[in-house]
């Protein structure tokens, strides 16, 4: 059947199943949103406050669901307004579609109004980018651009649309999508070597990353851990890709990770990790890093093998595949000494936050008590410092796909965005943002977006008047010079929420946390709680730059 | 990480498809990587849908793993081949201006056909000379007119094909 270039973008999108899109419209896209005008018994699209909230948001999406996010902007800074979020996905490995509209085809490359090339801007942040110049190619464009973000390591890709060919007609034919691909399993003779590594181990170190997550590989690796007889640390994008009630469960490895990861680390005598990248983050200093015994790695992209640091066994592949294999063929191991040690350490080095002042609210105590609450259940997204460890610390993660964080790029401003999306993704979940009062201000007008569709997020900035990450490090390393750290904002948290439609409270006191999180749990619609913690709460333990991971500080 | 490989040069052969964009991919993939490119060539296939790109990369072994794992995510790289050196043709093109005297001219001359270089012009006061072989052929080319005093040289990326 003859179409319209929009309206085949909106049949492509109903093809893979998208019934939502976060964008905001722009000139170089009105045929589009005419076209979305027209779908919208179909396509449900939610406008953010900015772009940047929409390329967010259809990653929070893309994070809570498992499905492909999608968003949409105009031509030049509607595009330039995506990059931040579309980065974010594609260091997170986040499948995102981003369609973006560009001036006529007779206008490129002179400069035109609200022209920028958007392909050449996100080439480095993305897994590939196009710009459609015929019509008749824009079907299987778009295809092509869901089929690649999905596939393999996932990510964003960036398809962008000159004006006049979301106008002109073509022929559009449906096309159901094609199967997933299956990757093949890693040749014979590394399976062996692993076995053989896996069945001398005595020490073995379990270590699950954000891969575990993607390829839905977490019950696989629960059942790896059992027969391993393992104790298990995630990394912060594997946050609940493996049950963190789980006694096995150590807590994060690395630059904030627990005291008994650590020392598991340096006393093992495997190391095992699934779906993991060893970012510097976690190998603090990657010459340090489990040097002493032989480390399987298990990943989608080859090119992370070696990458950061030498593995002795690579398995390239599909992770729930490939744990799947190994569990085939793996005996039931039993390490009751090693698993005791962990346990003791446990016991001696449990993550207890001091609180900066006496009777002031630490965060540990709202994340414990939110846990409680919410029964483990809610879906946490966080900003960008602080709070975002203190979440992944203090929250016992329980399933995949509960924890939204930007952890390769640190985004800040991420969140809010992020959290509205997943909300919208799974509007029966209780979705929390945890925020911080200074990645607050960089997001705060998304709560126009939380009120304008009665998004029911929490939003619960944790509030102490400064950048605390970045002072904690002054702290320890500039003399105390808190350099533009304290920001002495005369915003009035409670004041602005009302203002964008969205009710407000305030925690002030430890008395105060229980019913006021019950209070907010109860309230149909997004609440905003503005809690009061103290300056001087660190976010411990933490690897100091250049130090071992094996070597935490635990106080400062 | 340690590193306790040899540093070398390495000839990459890149099949890509032949679309817009594909040289910036690869050279954006190089620069933001931090890899070395020594020097680049592109040139269309047999099949005028494919483009094969060579390219010369200094690093070591781990290094030139990374770089050809790397560049096979580019989704416009159809295949990425480490090419052997030893059993390889490898080819350099070179346009060379010398300055040129009475005096010389005859040096200049035997030069050239010592390599069975081609002369290509003369004036009075410069020659211009021109040869095709492997880099180190070109470098002792360039070496012997060195002290006649070179005007311009012109040299293309290597070329390589394993025989």
């Amino acid at each position: 059947m003859q179409l319209n270039g929009s309206d085949i973008i909106m049949e492509c999108l109903l093809e893979q199943g998208v019934d939502t899109v976060f964008g905001y419209p722009g000139g170089a896209v009105l045929n589009i949103y005419d076209a979305l005008y027209k779908y919208s018994d179909k396509i449900r699209h939610i406008e953010t406050a900015h772009e940047q909230g929409a390329a967010h948001a259809a990653d929070g999406y893309a994070r809570a669901t498992g499905r492909v996010g999608v968003c949409i902007a105009t031509s030049g800074p509607g595009a330039t307004n995506l990059v931040t979020g579309i980065a974010t996905a594609y260091m997170d490995s986040v499948p995102v579609v981003a369609i973006t509209g560009n001036v006529t085809r007779n206008l490129l490359g002179l400069d035109s109004f609200q022209e920028v090339d958007i392909t050449g801007v996100t080439m480095p942040i993305t897994k590939h980018n196009y710009i459609v110049k015929d019509v008749n190619q824009l079907a299987d464009t778009i295809r092509e651009a869901f089929r690649l973000a999905n596939e393999g390591r996932k990510g964003p890709v960036l398809v962008d649309i000159p004006k006049d060919i979301s106008a002109q007609m073509c022929e559009y034919t449906p096309k159901k999508p094609d199967a997933p691909k299956v990757f093949p399993l890693p040749q014979e003779f590394r399976f062996e070597k692993a076995l053989e590594l896996l069945q001398k181990a005595e020490r073995p170190f379990l270590y699950t990353g954000g891969g575990v997550i993607s390829s839905g590989a977490s019950e696989e690796v629960a059942q790896l851990a059992e027969k391993l007889d393992a104790p298990v640390a995630s990394s912060l994008m594997c946050q609940g890709g493996f049950d963190q009630a789980n006694p096995r469960y150590m807590g994060m490895l690395g630059m904030h990770g627990t005291k008994t990861a650590a020392l598991a680390l340096q006393n093992c005598d495997l190391f095992v990790a699934v779906g993991t990248r060893f970012s510097d983050r976690v190998t603090c200093n990657a010459d340090l890093f489990a040097q002493h015994c032989p480390v399987i790695q298990i990943d989608i992209d080859p090119a992370e093998f070696n990458k950061n640091i030498e593995v002795d066994v690579k398995l390239k592949g599909d992770a729930k595949a490939i744990v799947a294999e190994l569990l085939r063929r793996l005996p039931q191991k039993e390490n009751w000494e090693w698993m005791n040690r962990i346990h003791q350490w446990q016991k001696k080095y449990p993550l207890v936050q001091q609180p900066g002042r006496e009777g002031t609210v630490t965060p540990q105590q709202v994340l414990e008590t939110l846990d409680r609450l919410t029964d483990g259940k809610a879906i946490l997204a966080t900003e960008v410092g602080q709070h975002q460890m203190w979440a992944a610390q203090f929250y016992r993660f329980r399933s995949p796909r509960q924890f939204i964080s930007s952890g390769g790029l640190g985004t800040m401003g991420f969140g809010l965005g992020a959290a509205l999306g997943a909300q919208v993704g799974l509007p029966e979940k209780q979705v929390v943002n945890i925020a911080g009062d200074g990645s607050f201000h960089m997001n705060c007008n998304e709560l126009s977006t939380l009120s304008k569709y009665g998004i029911p997020v929490i939003e619960l900035v944790f509030n102490n008047q400064v950048l605390g990450m970045v002072r904690q490090w002054q702290k320890l390393f500039y003399g105390g010079r808190f350099s533009q750290t304290t920001l002495e904002k005369k915003t009035n948290y409670e004041m602005l929420a009302e203002a964008f439609g969205v009710k407000a409270m305030t925690i002030s006191s430890p008395e105060e946390v229980e019913p006021v999180l019950k209070a907010a749990l109860e309230t149909q619609g997004p609440v905003l709680i503005n809690c009061h913690i103290d300056p001087d709460c660190n976010v411990l333990p933490m690897v100091p730059a250049g130090a071992s991971a094996e070597d935490p500080i635990l106080e400062m | 990480m340690e590193n306790n490989h040899p540093e070398k040069d390495y000839i990459l052969s890149v099949l890509a498809e032949n679309r817009a964009g594909v040289l910036l991919r690869i050279s954006g993939l190089f620069s933001r990587r931090c890899y070395n490119i020594k020097s680049i060539v592109a040139a269309q296939t047999a099949d005028a849908s494919r483009s094969e790109i060579l390219i010369v990369v200094t690093g070591d072994d781990r290094i030139i793993k990374q770089v050809k794992r790397q560049l096979e995510k580019l989704v416009d790289i159809v295949q990425v081949t480490v090419l052997d050196w030893e059993n390889s043709v490898v080819r350099e093109h070179i346009l060379l201006k010398v300055a040129r005297t009475k005096e010389n001219s005859e040096a200049l001359v035997s030069i050239a056909n010592t390599f069975h270089a081609g002369v290509l012009s003369a004036t009075d006061t410069s020659m211009l000379v021109e040869l095709t072989g492997d880099p180190r052929t070109l470098d002792s080319f360039v070496e012997l007119y060195q002290p006649y005093g070179i005007q311009k040289i012109l040299r293309t990326g290597t070329m390589a094909v394993e025989a």
